[in-house]
């Protein structure tokens, strides 16, 4: 599965009917390129405007004649911004060869072998990707703080020396490594299901071994679904600003996007220089993005044959114990230990614990801060705000996605190639970056948007779409042209027929990617973050704020109310279309945050 | 460049008033009687949106007290560092857009910069008020912070007493006390000014080589500190006032050299549209009641020039207040945090 929409334009295309016209087609991707212009476009501009002014330009107003690259010549000559580079490479960088390693591991015991339970495990591995980053960050940092963290005081009282500092750079490349294997999985096991296995049946019978089959025919053979699951991960983990906010700032190891939000942060805050390093965060980004599309755009299909066949199953033997076991501590560790940190630290009263003891002890947990956070009406407000925004980015980026989706993969109306290009630019985009761009472009605009819902709505709606227009673009691409075809010569209009026709037969996808944006909203801070207003405060933006607001058990208990709700949407997405509960295959899940 | 002295002199309009009081020698405390005609028309507004620096929980507290008296105005609060707070002020008020109707920060300096922003006001007790604590007729000390140490005392059997306690690298190890970082905002810049100015020019560089554990604010350090992440810190009182309250494992001493105060920055914006509900909250925020209220509910100090009462553990014949002068407050800022930045290695 490829990362943007672009190469899906390959996928089976058909003429906008004949009577439609050029004119028409013109009007139509016009109509199209306008909105993205407005979601995309503009405030990009503002934010170069912004870099290249060296400020606010709401506040300072930007003249031609002060234009200057002085604010990227002093961001590319600091040696701090090199730092945060430097830290960000590291970080994501190691993460990515940690999740390789593991996702490869995790799709290998799912796909090929004979391992039991292998529906559950895969299913429970993904959910780490439903995580908001923050809310992992706080997790790991409750667990594996190097002073207090509770598996030290476990180590403590085992009498063992070794001691967990996840306040560090490896703590961040492992938990980044652990959250992010799924998207490795995701790439490596569909390209494993739709691998032919007489391939590795031919190695074998050559005389090669399993193992020697393993490492010379099939993980060859899959390495462009491996690199794009790798940079995939990469792209997503430069981008993420919770876990090393709250894991490497207490170590002092800034990355490109917690400098980015200290800068806005200052008293008084550098936005134009954030804005010049958040542009060099794009290009790093958008450099990968371009990358990832070279290497899907080679050999991710050529494994895929045109006979049926069945994904061939390893027999392990006695091993297969072993490899539930393995998938079982993989998930126990990313899924079972963080939801216990947050347990624990949420019903505690303090989150002191002297001992073990005092961690069993009883008397020292109690509801005071679900209490508190519930007697607040900030929470209350925070909750319905977030379910109006992401039922409202669900709708109006539901729609724009399909029309988006149909008219790259299923027309050929002139400019299709320009809406596919401008609509993928978000992908580049961190949240922090957006929400900057977002509060100059939009905040000046007549018609009162600034200060409702609907800012956050939109914001969202362009930082997601590329994520949708890519999950809606694959349910599309399973439609036969011969459907549409045979109902326009039944009579029906080409709006006649996508509704009839095309929407009901997507409607798992469609359903799927308005869950998907709803879900991405629910989670999304970096936007968020400057767009909030008193009247539109969302739960991400609450979150931080507690976290910032220095209080970890409250957090913890606001994570779990988080979480609950997740779940909760998952769980009646799933139901209402039994098999469309959005599998993050495009990527956007783990991009919030 | 200020001396010690000097500086000692500069803190002591507000020291001397207040602090001749004992915590438990307190009159009865005035109630705040708003006229009819102020109450009805806050009535009909409803609600108002509070602008702060502070932290939530401590502005969360507040407005459930003033809604025990008042439970017909709603207050919603956004909370955003200094930084980000001030932005939101000048890029809402650029656009036209400004939804404050109380607006209170901790750096009074950049306050005073955008002044013209609000409404000329002041509350019916303003002439009680402290000149030092001031800096325009539109802009008042809502709230009065106050510094302390604050240690773990499940952990720390010893507890620091002075700010040289926090420069003793034997009796720290590295990473055991914390501090906040010096552009975090107002608050904590009058803290370093007060570090400079009163314990001389090589505190900074003593401090640093203790090696302290570096926070964003004071809000996560007071957690820090309960979780035993740190031993001990420089804190505002306020923010750990209630975690001591609830039983946690901290507590506080003032030390001995002297205690930075830093009087927040009030006002109600000129785009307000709901005046009269801002004017009642922060004519009772500024009332005796009020003031009485946050010292002893949050450990807050006051700027009225006789504060109604006394602080607990506050001991006016051994603890000085200091309180910056406006100038140096203003133009230092920047050039110190620089070096503060570069003394403690903090990356920016």
């Amino acid at each position: 599965m490829d990362m943007h929409a672009g190469s899906l334009a390959v996928a089976p295309a058909v003429q906008v009917r004949p009577r439609s016209g050029l004119r028409l087609g013109w009007v139509w991707s016009g109509a199209l390129l306008l909105v993205l212009a407005f979601l995309v476009i503009y405030p990009m501009t503002m934010l170069l405007l912004g870099a290249l002014t060296g400020g606010d330009p709401v506040v300072d107003g930007y003249k031609l004649e002060s234009l200057s690259l002085d604010t990227f010549r002093t961001v590319l000559g600091n040696e701090n911004v090199h730092a945060a580079l430097l830290n960000s490479l590291v970080a994501c960088g190691g993460g990515t060869a940690m999740a390789v390693v593991i996702g490869l591991a995790f799709a290998w015991i799912v796909v090929r072998t004979d391992t039991p339970c292998k529906r559950l495990i895969a299913a429970a591995g993904m959910l780490p990707l439903f995580v908001p980053p923050l809310v992992g960050g706080v997790a790991w940092a409750i667990l594996g703080s190097p002073k207090t963290g509770l598996l030290n005081i476990i180590m403590a009282r085992m009498g063992l020396d070794f001691r967990v500092d996840l306040y560090s750079m490896a703590g961040m490349i492992f938990v980044f490594g652990m959250y992010y294997a799924p998207y490795v999985y995701m790439f490596t096991a569909s390209a494993l299901r739709n691998m032919d296995p007489s391939l590795e049946e031919a190695a074998e019978m050559s005389g090669a071994s399993s193992l020697r089959t393993l490492m010379t025919v099939t993980f060859p053979l899959i390495l462009p679904a491996i690199v794009s699951g790798m940079l995939l991960s990469f792209i997503v983990m430069l981008g993420i600003y919770g876990i090393p906010a709250v894991l490497g700032t207490p170590a002092k190891i800034p990355v490109l996007t917690t400098y980015i939000y200290t800068l806005t942060n200052w008293s008084p805050p550098l936005y134009g220089t954030a804005a010049a390093v958040a542009l060099l965060l794009m290009v790093v980004t958008g450099a990968l993005v371009w990358l990832q599309g070279r290497v899907l755009s080679g050999r991710s299909y050529t494994t895929v044959a045109g006979k049926a066949f069945r994904p061939r199953a390893l027999r392990l033997g006695p091993w297969r114990w072993f490899t539930l076991g393995l998938a079982l501590f993989y998930t126990a560790v990313v899924v079972l230990l963080p939801c216990l940190a947050l347990i624990v630290a949420a019903f505690r009263k303090f989150l002191f614990v002297r001992d073990l003891a005092s961690l069993v002890d009883l008397n020292q947990y109690s509801l005071i801060h679900f209490d508190r956070l519930l007697s607040n009406p900030q929470t209350t407000q925070a909750l319905l705000n977030t379910l109006e925004t992401g039922l409202t980015t669900a709708v109006v980026g539901g729609l724009l996605s399909f029309a988006i989706g149909y008219t790259v993969v299923r027309t050929r109306v002139p400019g299709r190639r320009l809406v596919d290009i401008i609509s993928t630019i978000p992908v580049a985009i961190p949240g922090l970056v957006i929400g900057v761009a977002y509060l100059w472009a939009w905040i000046g605009l007549p018609g009162g948007l600034y200060g409702t819902i609907w800012i956050l709505s939109l914001a969202f709606v362009a930082r997601f779409i590329p994520d949708t227009v890519k999950a809606l673009s694959t349910s599309l691409m399973q439609i036969h042209k011969e459907l549409e075809e045979a109902a326009w010569i039944c009579g029906r209009s080409t709006l006649g027929t996508i509704r009839t026709i095309v929407l009901q037969l997507a409607r798992p996808g469609v359903v799927a990617a308005m869950t998907l944006l709803f879900i991405l909203s629910t989670r999304e801070l970096g936007s968020s973050l400057f767009l909030y207003s008193s009247g539109s405060m969302v739960m991400a933006v609450q979150l931080l704020g507690l976290y910032e607001g220095g209080n970890l058990s409250i957090t913890a208990a606001y994570s779990l109310i988080q979480i609950m709700l997740l779940g909760g949407v998952i769980g009646l997405s799933h139901l209402l279309t039994h098999q469309s509960t959005p599998q993050p295959s495009s990527g956007g899940v783990g991009r919030a945050g | 460049m200020l001396t010690r002295r000097h500086s000692l002199l500069a803190g002591a309009g507000l020291a001397l008033p207040g602090l001749l009081r004992s915590a438990h020698a307190q009159a009865p405390v005035p109630r705040y009687e708003p006229s009819p005609a102020l109450v009805e028309a806050a009535r009909k507004e409803g609600r108002l949106v509070l602008y702060t620096a502070s932290f939530t929980e401590v502005e969360q507290e507040t407005a459930a007290q003033f809604n025990k008296r008042f439970p017909f105005v709603r207050i919603e609060i956004i909370r955003a560092s200094g930084g980000q707070l001030i932005t939101r002020v000048r890029t809402e008020a650029a656009a036209g857009k400004l939804v404050a109707d109380v607006v209170d920060h901790s750096d009074r300096a950049l306050m005073k910069g955008i002044e013209d922003l609000f409404v000329e006001y002041a509350p019916p007790n303003g002439a009680d008020y402290l000149e030092t604590a001031r800096i325009s007729d539109r802009i008042w000390p809502r709230i009065t912070p106050v510094w302390a140490l604050a240690y773990n005392s499940e952990l720390l059997q010893k507890p620091p007493t002075s700010w040289a306690d926090l420069t003793d690298a034997a009796r720290f190890k590295p990473g055991t006390l914390g501090q906040v970082i010096a552009p975090s905002g107002g608050t904590t810049w009058t803290r370093i000014m007060f570090e400079r100015q009163v314990m001389g020019d090589d505190y900074w560089a003593k401090q640093a080589a203790t090696k302290p554990t570096l926070y964003p604010s004071s809000a996560p350090l007071a957690d820090a500190v309960v979780r035993g992440e740190v031993l001990a810190a420089p804190v505002v009182r306020n923010v750990v006032y209630s975690k001591v309250k609830d039983g946690a494992p901290v507590k506080l001493v003032y030390p001995t050299e002297g205690i930075p105060v830093c009087p927040y920055a009030t006002g109600i914006p000129k785009s307000s549209t709901r005046q009269n509900a801002a004017r009642l909250f922060l004519d009772w925020s500024m009332s005796v009641e009020g003031q009485s209220w946050t010292m002893a509910e949050q450990g807050n100090l006051t700027s009225l020039r006789a504060p109604p009462r006394g602080l607990a553990g506050f001991d006016p014949a051994v603890h000085k207040i200091w309180l910056p002068e406006q100038k140096p407050f203003e133009t230092l800022r920047d050039p110190w945090t620089e070096e503060w930045n570069k003394t403690f290695g903090y990356r920016q």
